[in-house]
């Protein structure tokens, strides 16, 4: 009895719903054809619009933080998860788009954020010339070289990069509306990450994702089956700059100063790590990514923080050994990343609660 | 008329090695052509020659009333040259699907930094129809490298002729491959032909596959000619009978 009423419920969930059958081939490539998928996408725009009437001032920083890193991150991936180029320089590229955004700051922030994005995108190309040649692990050395190069200018150019000391901004404005705290800055961040996010989608759906996995996998048979290798690589670089720069341009107006400290070696590291445990070639693990390896260590730091303040010193190094750990264990439970994690909660919960 | 391929003294030398000798052959239209030849007889290597992967030292080769000398390999995959290899060079992270895509792409290509939605629908519609002819649909959403061997082939042929080549060069398509796979393959192709017109020019090692179904074939020793013409021919010719069994027989 209790079977067969929990049958006709998800029976009449999954013809609603979930297996919606897709007709065409257009509504099988589109994203969110169902009508769930359709309301969940809605539901999760309004959501983020809504977050800092939600959340206090904080919460709303780190959020921005997040989603800001998740551009970053996004692009990255497009790089190392799409047309698999490893690259150790994703700071660097956020460091030419915070000082070039610094440069046109205040009511023309909008269009310093996309210079940001173009002046990055312009050097990404430069940097994609080595990967016609090299592969791998020795082109990751070769960004390497790239990021440290990048730091030294920042801390040289004085005229352009303000030196040591670095440059300061005025707040962001738009439309007479000054966006000097996190709370306003979000929605610029949004303008920016929400059509990045479904380009980048669209675009690992369609032909130049395709180029780029085909590198990835067999960059040999790529060019026998039409693929035009430099333009695949040097696009992937391309945009894969672009994206950080608007993220460092972002940055740059939510810092509201740009200094050679925050575009270190270890922050491109940190992204390689968003696109690794988030998953490789897709949106989603950017996103997810992102929010990890950004989120973690602030609830690490509030796990610390509520032993209270004599503890803290001690167990501030536990914290990033717990931070190392939890990468670890992801990489050895998850191989596909968080991604996968999700894909199989998915599979899961379609066929919830009777899987034959 | 012209004929669709034509390769004229070709020399290939790897330092001191001689791949390839003065190979001359040339294939007519609508030809099914087997290049055969015993063990290192440079048979992948002239393929090489063919797709751009190698630079012969001497010689030319003419595809379709143009020179190819100096043209990159995806130069010449545009100009209708498809290739399938011998030791699978399918793309393992793509869906079977998103393979015969990409060798789609090579009729409905757009700038790829600005997807075209209608571009894409008949990209996937046309890679649809090749899938159904090589009975492929099943697996169009599972990764390929996962797919057993017999349909990892199938998926690289589809993904070749995708792109519509007017000449696919398959090399040794059916090594590897059960009787019902390989007698599936040979209809794929045969129907190929028929259906769109595709030249074919395959290295084989099954000899009665080649001799039943080319008009025409290559016998390669030691990167030289030995025999050039009518697959019956081959069989009574004495060089090829020694290059084959021994000097004794």
């Amino acid at each position: 009895m209790f079977f067969e009423l929990a049958k006709t419920l998800t029976d009449a969930y999954s013809r609603r719903f979930a297996r919606a059958v897709r007709e065409t081939y257009a509504a099988d490539e589109a994203y969110a054809s169902t009508p769930l998928g359709r309301a969940g996408l809605a539901f999760l725009l309004l959501a983020l619009l809504a977050v800092p009437l939600l959340l206090p001032g904080y919460p709303v920083y780190v959020l921005t933080l997040v989603a800001i890193a998740a551009v970053g991150a996004l692009g990255l991936n497009l790089l190392v998860g799409g047309a698999g180029q490893i690259s150790l320089g994703q700071a660097a590229f956020l460091g030419v788009g915070a000082y070039a955004a610094s440069h046109l700051a205040g009511p023309l922030a909008p269009l310093g954020i996309l210079l940001g994005g173009a002046v990055a995108a312009a050097i990404g190309v430069v940097l994609g010339l080595p990967s016609l040649r090299i592969k791998g692990v020795y082109l990751a050395i070769a960004t390497m070289a790239f990021q440290f190069l990048a730091l030294w200018v920042f801390n040289n150019w004085e005229p352009v990069t303000g030196g040591i000391r670095g440059r300061n901004l005025p707040p962001a404005e738009v439309l007479g509306l000054e966006l000097d705290r996190a709370e306003r800055l979000w929605y610029l961040v949004l303008a920016f990450a929400v059509p990045l996010f479904f380009y980048g989608k669209r675009l690992l759906a369609t032909r130049a994702g395709r180029a780029w996995f085909a590198v990835r996998d067999n960059d040999l048979s790529a060019q026998v089956a039409g693929v035009n290798l430099t333009l695949a690589k040097l696009s992937a670089f391309a945009l894969s700059a672009f994206y950080a720069g608007i993220a460092g341009g972002l940055l740059a107006n939510l810092y509201r100063s740009v200094t050679p400290e925050y575009f270190l070696f270890g922050i491109s590291v940190q992204y390689l790590a968003m696109v690794i445990v988030g998953g490789a070639g897709t949106v989603l693990g950017a996103v997810l990514g992102a929010v990890f390896v950004m989120l973690i260590p602030e609830l690490l730091n509030a796990v610390v923080g509520a032993f209270g303040p004599e503890y803290a010193a001690a167990l501030a190094a536990w914290r990033n050994v717990a931070f190392g750990g939890l990468i670890l264990l992801f990489l050895i439970l998850e191989p596909l990343g968080l991604v996968g994690l999700w894909g199989r909660i998915r599979a899961y919960l379609r066929t919830w609660p009777l899987p034959y | 008329m012209e004929p669709l391929l034509s390769v004229e003294h070709v020399t290939l030398r790897f330092s001191g090695v001689l791949a390839l000798a003065d190979v001359s052959f040339q294939v007519p239209t609508g030809a099914f052509y087997a290049i055969i030849g015993p063990n290192g007889a440079g048979k992948t290597s002239l393929l090489n020659v063919l797709s751009g992967l190698y630079r012969p030292q001497q010689g030319h080769v003419r595809f379709d009333g143009r020179d190819l000398d100096g043209r990159s390999p995806q130069a010449r995959t545009r100009l209708g040259l498809g290739r399938t290899f011998q030791n699978l060079e399918i793309f393992r992270g793509m869906t079977a699907l998103e393979n015969v895509k990409l060798g789609a792409d090579l009729r409905f290509g757009y700038p790829a930094l600005l997807p075209r939605a209608r571009r894409e629908q008949a990209a996937r519609a046309w890679a649809e129809e090749v899938m159904d002819y090589l009975h492929l649909a099943p697996y169009r959403n599972v990764p390929a490298g996962r797919l057993p061997y017999g349909l990892q082939k199938r998926v690289e042929v589809a993904r070749a002729l995708a792109g519509r080549p007017k000449l696919l060069l398959l090399d040794e398509p059916m090594a590897g491959l059960a009787l019902e796979e390989k007698q599936d393959l040979a209809r794929y192709l045969l129907d190929a032909r028929r259906e769109w017109g595709v030249t074919l020019v395959w290295v084989e090692h099954d000899l009665r596959a080649v001799m039943e179904l080319s008009d025409g074939v290559l016998v390669l020793s030691y990167g030289e000619v030995l025999y050039e013409g009518e697959p019956a021919g081959a069989r009574e010719n004495p060089r090829v009978v020694e290059a084959y069994l021994g000097a004794e027989a």
